[in-house]
């Protein structure tokens, strides 16, 4: 029941905005409006905590016989803790709305409400059924969204490749679900079969564009502060999620180690582009990547609670920078508060992100120094990111009450990291792989002190970022094109054959052969 | 009266009125709302049940004899009619919208009863007269006195025929194998001459080449209608066969050739669509595809198959529905439906473009959306049989998809700064938005269909029980 009054709330705040959008368009009070409605649904995700686990289940699909699984939603510790990182999200993105240039913009903020209600939905799923049902539904509100403000044609293009890279992922999960059913049993959360864990690892890869290293996201896009950075942390969680449900005796594989090696080169990649970036906003690609990348890592540890720690990092701290707009001294130095909760260090957020759930093989260990150097460049980047003024514009026109309000919202996302380290869920309290965290540190700091001296360790001008035309990738993507396009030929001439002016008797003669074929297969 | 006449003489004799009326909008709601009442009898009138209204006693009796052949409406088939009406009643509400209402509504009001009449006529042989009568009523749908008939036509034509000797063919054959079940030759050829007959019929592989020709000559919404008519009638007259021989049944042969059928339409239907440059020729191609997915639901074990046969039916018939409105509407703003020239389309007819984009995904399996729950249920069923199969028709899935995403990038490529505008008419809007949100809700609520499909498969005595 508590579930549904979260996500009625938002939903309702949102519909409610979407009917005053097109009856009152004048209506001076849409932000309050929206304000009130993502604060009721913030508030009520507290309430959960004294009656988890919760459990809504909706009608079963029917005839029973064919579908195992019906549209449940469950609420547990790690499912609360994505729940109220993402209602804190969009409260913060509503409440720093007020400092945007195109304020007040209701229709961004419906979308912000339906996507986090979708996102929470997402997070509570209780079977691989429920999620992908989720995962198309806000897949579609994205791509709605993205087309409805792209202008530039290859914009467009990339935000439909965006789509199909994270349907690809859907169907890798429908395909986990296809290899369980075949060993025997329906995939479920709670036990997955060996063969099949991998699958829910490659889905979650490829729609946060780490495996293999992709980026989903447009690097350029007109959805940027706000409702841009509700868009990309919430399909992040969405996805994120599944990494947390993953039964850690399902990665029992021995293709395991390999793929933490490639998961780790894409972290490095992330990192490092992350560190380099101009800006938050054009490095935000790599932040989801290289922080995806850890949360995808701690996964195939067998680290679930890890996993959802750097998750809820990834949106928190991610979250509170992306969001940051004016130039704050005091709010840029609180920003460090998410460089702490993201550091991995003991009763941080992240505390249990460095934590494995088995001894890896000899092959695994050498993920691990690639994965620290990674984490110490994404910490790094994220406090040169906060620290730096520059890219952040005067709060001076701003009315006062808009002054006052916009610290608030970045101030929740803080407050919240603070408490997920030490309130609520299995991550709580925890002094975790402190030694990684410790050589984290250390790297960090080494960094800091390198960047002003190494020019390679400089930000790259922003015209330079070109994040989607790197050669390397791009070579990849052209030899898939190249055999495409082959593969197009050749059916092109199949259907020139038996379209033509002689298309009859080609058909007869391929029905013969096809008919013979079988004959001989099965006298 | 009698369930043949109200539901197979009355349309023929109502179709043949209607041929003389020009007036779009009523030919569309007239058309629509006659069609909704048979479905809404059919599934809450009970055949061979006295009904007593006042001092009147009413009864629909199952059967009717014309020239010593009967033509028999059982009481299990009720559910069955509905289906196919209520489907009916889809396209002739959107006749309007295509522009095609003349010729649909009455053609398709004959069509539908021929194809009613083949499942009911006995004995069965007569069923392949019907298709044809069916098939040739279809000719004038699709061509026109001003111009001669392209070679899509003409092939359908020419395919679809040559089914009814090899069926007749097959009927005299089984026959024999009845009269001497031990005759291995005579069976074998049998199932030989049947297999022809269903393959011309359900545009096997290599049989289909008529298909994208068709839709490139024709309105989208013509050929979507007799893309979803035709095929549904054909695999539950074929499903007939199974359920009446028992020899057929339980072959391990046919079920093998079925599954390897099935998939081999499932494969080239999806690969062939992610290489087509032409919105019309992707349609077919899913189109093709969707034949795979209800020959493969015949491959299972038939107590799940059948019920995932009938639980395709309803997501096909939306499906094309909104697909081919959406292609008629594009085909009025373009000159070709060829990816050079529907570039961009989306911000022209969004509506339109949106609806063709939902119905590829549906077809492709995407999730929430019409087409997912019974391919979810398909492909389970499959991969218990053979993950070898599974992995196949994700191959045939992946190709409607990777079709689905090329439109979608073609059609949403504008030129920059282009506005969004809507050139959709009223009625095209209503349509093609209560389809999509039909789409989504059989998406997400499977169950609701249900309440028709639960009793479907007591028409047969063997299968699905």
């Amino acid at each position: 029941m508590l579930i549904l009054i979260t996500v009625t709330t938002l939903l309702l705040t949102a519909i409610v905005l979407l009917v005053l959008q097109f009856t009152a368009r004048n209506f001076r009070y849409n932000w309050l409006i929206a304000t009130g409605g993502a604060l009721l649904g913030w508030v009520s995700v507290f309430v959960w905590q004294g009656q988890m686990p919760l459990a809504v289940q909706f009608p079963a699909w029917q005839p029973e016989a064919l579908f195992s699984q019906s549209p449940t939603f469950v609420g547990d510790g790690i499912a609360w803790t994505f729940t109220l990182s993402l209602a804190t999200l969009c409260l913060a993105i509503i409440l720093t709305a007020v400092v945007r240039s195109n304020f007040p913009r209701p229709i961004n903020w419906v979308g912000t409400l339906i996507l986090t209600s979708l996102g929470i939905l997402a997070v509570l799923a209780d079977n691989p059924l429920t999620l992908v049902l989720i995962w198309a539904a806000i897949d579609i509100s994205e791509l709605i969204a993205q087309l409805r403000v792209v202008k530039d044609p290859a914009l467009s293009e990339r935000t439909v490749v965006a789509f199909a890279s994270r349907a690809a992922g859907t169907f890798v999960l429908l395909w986990a679900d296809m290899v369980s059913v075949a060993a025997g049993q329906a995939l479920d959360f709670r036990s997955a079969p060996p063969e099949a864990g991998l699958y829910l690892v490659l889905a979650v890869g490829l729609r946060i564009g780490v495996l293999p290293l992709h980026l989903p996201y447009s690097g350029e896009s007109s959805l940027r502060r706000g409702f841009g950075t509700g868009l990309r942390m919430i399909s992040a969680a969405s996805s994120l999620i599944l990494l947390a449900r993953i039964p850690p005796t399902s990665l029992a594989s021995p293709i395991t180690p390999y793929l933490s090696i490639l998961v780790a080169l894409a972290a490095v990649y992330g990192g490092w582009q992350w560190l380099r970036a101009p800006d938050e906003l054009t490095g935000r690609p790599f932040w989801l990547i290289g922080m995806g990348s850890l949360a995808v890592a701690a996964a195939l540890r067998a680290n679930p609670v890890g996993a959802a720690a750097w998750s809820c990092g990834l949106i928190l701290a991610g979250g509170a920078l992306f969001l940051s707009s004016e130039q704050n001294k005091w709010l840029a130095r609180a920003l460090l508060i998410g460089a702490w909760g993201i550091s991995g260090l003991p009763f941080s957020l992240t505390a249990t992100g460095w934590n494995s759930g088995l001894i890896p093989p000899l092959l695994g260990w050498l993920a691990w120094p690639i994965l620290i150097a990674a984490h110490a460049m994404l910490v790094t980047g994220f406090i040169r990111h906060s620290l730096r003024m520059t890219t952040r514009v005067s709060s001076e026109d701003q009315p006062i009450w808009a002054k006052n309000v916009y610290p608030i919202g970045i101030s929740l996302l803080l407050l919240i990291t603070l408490l997920l380290g030490v309130f609520g869920w299995e991550g709580t309290l925890q002094f975790g792989n402190w030694f990684a965290a410790a050589i984290t540190s250390i790297l960090i700091v080494g960094l800091m002190w390198l960047t002003p001296r190494l020019r390679i360790l400089n930000p790259l001008r922003a015209h330079w970022v070109r994040p989607a035309n790197t050669s390397w990738l791009d070579w990849g993507y052209q030899v898939l094109w190249n055999i495409y396009r082959q593969l197009g030929r050749v059916s092109n001439v199949i259907s020139n054959v038996l379209e033509g002016e002689s298309g009859v008797m080609w058909t007869l003669l391929v029905l013969v052969l096809f008919v013979s074929f079988f004959a001989q297969r099965n006298p | 009266m009698n369930a043949p006449t109200l539901w197979i003489i009355f349309p023929i004799g109502l179709g043949i009125l209607l041929l003389f009326i020009n007036n779009q909008r009523f030919l569309s709601l007239v058309g629509g709302s006659i069609a909704v009442i048979l479905a809404a009898i059919a599934q809450f009138v009970p055949i061979e049940v006295a009904l007593r209204v006042g001092s009147l006693s009413l009864r629909l009796d199952s059967g009717i004899t014309i020239l010593g052949r009967s033509l028999m409406i059982p009481p299990t088939e009720g559910s069955l009619l509905a289906l196919i009406y209520g489907a009916a009643a889809l396209w002739f509400f959107g006749a309007e919208a295509s522009r095609t209402a003349t010729r649909l509504v009455p053609l398709g009001f004959m069509i539908i009863a021929l194809m009613v009449a083949s499942i009911a006529v006995q004995p069965f042989l007569y069923a392949a007269l019907f298709i044809e009568m069916a098939i040739l009523l279809a000719i004038p749908m699709l061509t026109s006195i001003y111009r001669p008939p392209g070679r899509g036509v003409v092939r359908f034509l020419i395919y679809q025929t040559l089914a009814m000797p090899f069926i007749l063919l097959a009927g005299w054959l089984l026959a024999g194998v009845e009269a001497s079940p031990g005759d291995l030759a005579l069976t074998a050829q049998s199932a030989a001459m049947l297999g022809m007959g269903f393959a011309f019929l359900l545009a096997i592989f290599p049989l289909y080449s008529w298909i994208p020709l068709l839709i490139e000559e024709n309105s989208p919404y013509l050929v979507g209608f007799l893309l979803w008519i035709l095929p549904t009638i054909t695999i539950i007259f074929g499903a007939g066969f199974l359920d009446r021989y028992s020899w057929l049944r339980s072959s391990p042969q046919l079920i093998l050739a079925l599954r390897y059928v099935g998939l081999l339409m499932v494969v080239t239907g999806g690969a062939f669509a992610a290489f087509q440059r032409h919105l019309g020729r992707i349609m077919a191609y899913g189109s093709i595809a969707e034949t795979g997915f209800s020959l493969l639901s015949l491959s299972l074990d038939l107590n799940l198959g059948i019920p995932i046969l009938f639980l395709l039916i309803p997501a096909r018939a939306l499906g094309l529905a909104v697909w081919s409105l959406s292609l008629t509407i594009i085909k009025e703003n373009v000159e070709t439906m060829r990816f050079g020239e529907a570039r961009g389309i989306l911000r022209v007819t969004p509506l339109a473009g949106a609806g063709m984009i939902i119905a590829t995904l549906s077809a492709g399996a995407f999730p929430l959306l019409a087409g997912f729950p019974s391919r979810l249920a398909l492909w389970e069923g499959l991969s218990r049989e053979s993950v070898g199969a599974a992995l196949w028709m994700a191959i045939g899935i992946a190709g409607l998809l990777i079709s689905a995403f090329r439109s979608l990038a073609v059609i949403s490529m504008a030129d920059e700064y282009t506005a969004w505008t809507a050139r959709e008419s009223f009625t095209q809007m209503t349509m093609l938005g209560l389809g999509m949100i039909g789409l989504f809700l059989l998406g997400l609520f499977p169950q609701a269909v249900h309440f028709f499909l639960a009793n479907l498969p007591l028409m047969f005595e063997q299968l699905g029980r």
